[in-house]
């Protein structure tokens, strides 16, 4: 529909920006098909979408950060004159896109240099110059300002009277109902319900996201008592990343950490980690205070980070498995400076077989196992170090099914066995399945600390999404509770 | 009816510990195929025994005095090699070992100057001269390269800048310390007693000090790699610096650690040199730091950093030499041998990726869930 402003909501890891990035001739569907404007179209590259109107506005820019905003802007058609670049037609055109954003910014500066708002203005802009009639705007407010998410209100509302047609993928319940007309919820990679908001509900939509097909699970650790803390952090605080954190875990606990995209969770772990070095308030490791300023040092202390980015972080690709699991725990496995071959083959050999690594053998090269055993390997390499603090951050993402339900079982043992967990994920049936408790964090806060039984979807999510203080303290109970 | 347990099948994991087949097979096959070329095609000269004054026919290329020259033309620039294959697995890059050779030169050779026959510490004992004379060398070439590591880590600029300017300064001050003038008159002891020190086999000199310290260097080099904590902390650091830091590894030691190893390196050829040569000047190792960059990389070190072997940077300094020196045998025009040695360093990287995508490929094939059992 011309003039429409369809939301798509959904968890993180739903297909939301796989959707958006299929309309916009990103990633390519595997089959199904896409009619546009009563057309029916096949879009092979982002190019093909450009042509037949299509833009999208994401936060990975696919610009070129070291050029200036009108060069930007003007890439794929610079104006020439006599071979030349033509400077002042190019700052023109420029500045005639901008104003029709509304963006308030120098077309001569960086674009590098600008803030995300501004980002995203200009991309807006350049959809513009693209005569673009479809927009694709992928959580477009999730790292904007209040007065640029109010900007950004009005040009969605200036573009649908120009008779544009946007797809607008949220998690922000106020903003879709101020913005749109319908709603798509999709679970799973699946589209679960597509309907007006006009008769619809904020309580309605978090049901249809989370749906009710899982069951909570009672892995071993959560009955055993707790054993002594392990690891306690007091106002922690970065600049700008998150702000007066405070929590402790225990021996033998899982600590979930609910959260979206960009709330602060991850920040939190590097902090921990020594990988932060603005961070302020206190850290205490087995009761005493520390603050490790490296990732060798909060090693030392007993800590090991499991990072979201296993590819970069967390593994050397190039090297062999088995000295992959070795790498964090050389200096226990050898003597004067020399590794020795027997005991760490049987580190390696220990671990293989307790994680059931599947690769053909310890010494092919990481890069060439899936992803589940990737991740298998870097808890290795931290329980092999015989690390108590386990962060893990996002544990499960990029792991085939089959996997995930064993790193699951291997969480639990772990905290069975008297291991602290910090676990992030964005996956919500993970972390109320596996928690003994829950934090969740929304825009560098921690605004809620729930226990197990506390923890349900419909509350962390509201939460997450902010707006759980309404819930807690107005019903008394969640309001998924009345409709269902 | 009872449905039977069926027997237990233990997990089993393959592990087999079979170590990966050996790198350097192909520039050894490589190295073969020159040297039977150059000995087949490389004719032979008349050559006068001097104890029997009979005259016999030798062959040019496979003689003992050439092969001799070969190796000891080689060793500066292996060992060199092979602290540049430290640096280059972690990703780095080293442009001063010239520099730092002609540094560790010079010093070496205004200290031996000093107690040479006419210096004016003439006369002091061997056994004090000889590690002296050492010592400074491999001392002013470690402290150079020790410099060179902490500037890349401690001001966080890429290897390639902070080498750019030491190998500028480095060179600078061996001319400011020399004012443009050669140094010579060594002690004896330390030329014809340790470095230059001749042995007659079958007629031939023969001067087999300088191979024995490539052979010794190279060897120590090749086992630190592969079984201390600091080599595996090399490759690692290379493969993925972030993983690194993530995995606790003292990554801005390790990279301290292996500028260091290529300034030592720098400083024990310069040591030789200064022994062969018996002189040095401000003007010693110009130009080197391309060569032994280039005897790494045909040795099979990846310059975007994770690979690389001591064996293959001493082969690959040694593969660059005897072409030089087939192109001597074999009469072809000095001027061309630029020619030949650059496009082979292309050959041999472009033979080494091609060589490694397939072994990329047939490994992927054996780590394929549904071959493991």
């Amino acid at each position: 529909m011309a003039g429409a402003c369809h939301a798509i909501m959904g968890e993180n890891g739903a297909g939301k920006s796989t959707l958006g990035k299929i309309v916009a001739g990103i990633h390519r569907p595997d089959e199904g098909s896409l009619m546009v404007e009563g057309v029916l179209r096949r879009f092979n590259s982002p190019l093909d979408a450009q042509r037949a109107g299509i833009a999208i506005v994401h936060q990975e820019l696919s610009f070129c950060p070291n050029l200036s905003v009108a060069e930007n802007l003007c890439l794929s058609h610079l104006p020439r004159r006599a071979g030349r670049l033509d400077w002042r037609q190019l700052h023109e055109r420029a500045r005639f896109y901008l104003d029709q954003v509304g963006a308030n910014c120098d077309v001569r500066e960086e674009l590098g240099g600008l803030s995300t708002g501004q980002t995203q203005m200009v991309q807006i802009a350049a959809a513009l110059a693209t005569r673009a009639r479809i927009f694709v705007l992928d959580e477009p407010t999730s790292s904007l300002s209040a007065g640029e998410t109010k900007r950004l209100e009005e040009l969605i509302s200036r573009l649908r009277q120009n008779g544009a047609t946007i797809l607008y993928v949220s998690h922000r319940m106020d903003e879709i109902f101020r913005l749109c007309d319908v709603v798509t919820v999709m679970r799973d990679g699946q589209q679960v319900a597509t309907l007006p908001l006009a008769q619809t509900n904020e309580a309605e939509l978090v049901k249809l996201m989370i749906g009710r097909s899982w069951q909570k699970m009672f892995p071993e650790h959560i009955d055993r008592p707790l054993g002594p803390e392990r690891l306690r952090v007091e106002k922690f605080s970065s600049p700008g990343k998150f702000h007066d954190v405070n929590f402790s875990i225990h021996s033998g606990e899982v600590l979930g950490v609910a959260g979206l995209v960009g709330s602060g969770r991850s920040e939190v772990a590097l902090g921990i980690f020594g990988l932060d070095r603005r961070v302020s308030g206190r850290i205490f490791v087995d009761g005493n205070e520390a603050r490790p300023r490296s990732p060798r040092a909060a090693m030392k202390l007993g800590l090991g980070l499991v990072s979201e980015d296993r590819k970069g972080q967390g593994l050397v690709l190039g090297m062999e498995c088995g000295e992959n699991i070795t790498l964090s725990s050389l200096d226990r496995l050898s003597r004067g400076g020399v590794i020795r071959r027997g005991g760490e083959r049987g580190v390696i050999v220990r671990f293989f077989e307790k994680l059931r690594v599947k690769a053909a053998s310890p010494h092919v090269p990481a890069q060439t196992l899936s992803g589940g055993n990737q991740q298998k390997l870097v808890l290795a390499k931290w329980l092999a170090r015989e690390s108590r603090v386990l962060i893990l951050d996002e544990p499960t993402r990029g792991v085939d099914v089959g996997a995930k339900g064993e790193i699951h079982r291997l969480i639990g043992e772990l905290a069975a066995a008297g291991h602290a967990i910090l676990m992030i994920s964005s996956e919500l049936p993970e972390v109320l399945n596996l928690s003994t408790r829950v934090i969740v964090m929304r825009q560098g806060q921690l605004v809620a600390t729930l226990d197990r039984c506390e923890a349900t979807a419909e509350r962390v999510l509201k939460w997450m999404a902010g707006c759980g203080g309404e819930t807690t303290s107005g019903a008394g109970q969640p309001a998924g509770h009345a409709l269902g | 009816m009872t449905i039977e347990p069926g027997p237990e099948v233990p997990i089993k994991p393959v592990i087999g510990f079979r170590r990966p087949r050996f790198k350097e097979t192909g520039l050894m096959g490589v190295l073969v195929a020159l040297g039977l070329f150059l000995s087949i095609f490389g004719g032979s000269l008349p050559v006068t025994n001097r104890d029997t004054g009979e005259v016999v026919k030798v062959n040019k290329f496979f003689r003992a005095d050439n092969l001799d020259k070969l190796a000891k033309n080689t060793s500066f620039f292996a060992i060199m090699a092979v602290g540049a294959t430290f640096v280059i697995i972690t990703g780095g890059i080293d442009l001063s070992v010239g520099a730092v050779y002609c540094l560790a030169a010079v010093c070496g050779a205004m200290f031996l100057n000093r107690f040479g026959p006419h210096g004016a510490g003439s006369g002091a004992p061997a056994f004090l001269v000889v590690p002296g004379a050492i010592l400074v060398c491999l001392g002013v070439g470690g402290l150079c390269g020790f410099i060179n590591g902490l500037g890349v880590v401690g001001l966080r600029v890429h290897s390639f800048v902070i080498t750019l300017g030491t190998m500028a300064i480095y060179r600078g001050i061996a001319f400011v310390m020399t004012k443009a003038q050669a140094f010579t008159d060594f002690p004896p002891q330390f030329t014809d007693g340790f470095v230059r020190r001749e042995i007659n086999w079958h007629g031939a000199s023969l001067y087999p000090v300088p191979l024995a310290i490539m052979i010794g260097v190279t060897g120590f080099a090749w086992w630190y790699l592969k079984h201390s904590v600091t080599g595996r902390h090399i490759f690692a650091v290379g493969g993925n610096e972030q993983a690194s830091l993530f995995s606790g590894l003292p990554v801005n030691w390790v990279k301290v650690k292996v500028y260091t190893f290529s300034g030592l390196a720098a400083g024990i050829a310069a040591m030789i040199m200064l022994g062969y040569y018996g002189s040095a000047s401000s003007d010693a190792g110009k130009g080197y730091e391309l060569d032994v960059i280039a005897a790494a990389v045909v040795g099979g070190a990846s310059l975007a950093g994770g690979r690389g072997t001591a064996l293959g940077a001493l082969l690959g300094a040694l593969i660059i030499q005897v072409i030089n020196n087939g192109i001597i045998i074999l009469n072809i025009d000095q001027n061309y041998s630029q020619i030949i040695i650059g496009a082979v360093i292309v050959l041999a990287v472009l033979l080494d990726r091609i060589n490694n995508s397939l072994r990329e490929r047939r490994m992927t094939r054996a780590a394929r869930p549904g071959k493991v059992s």
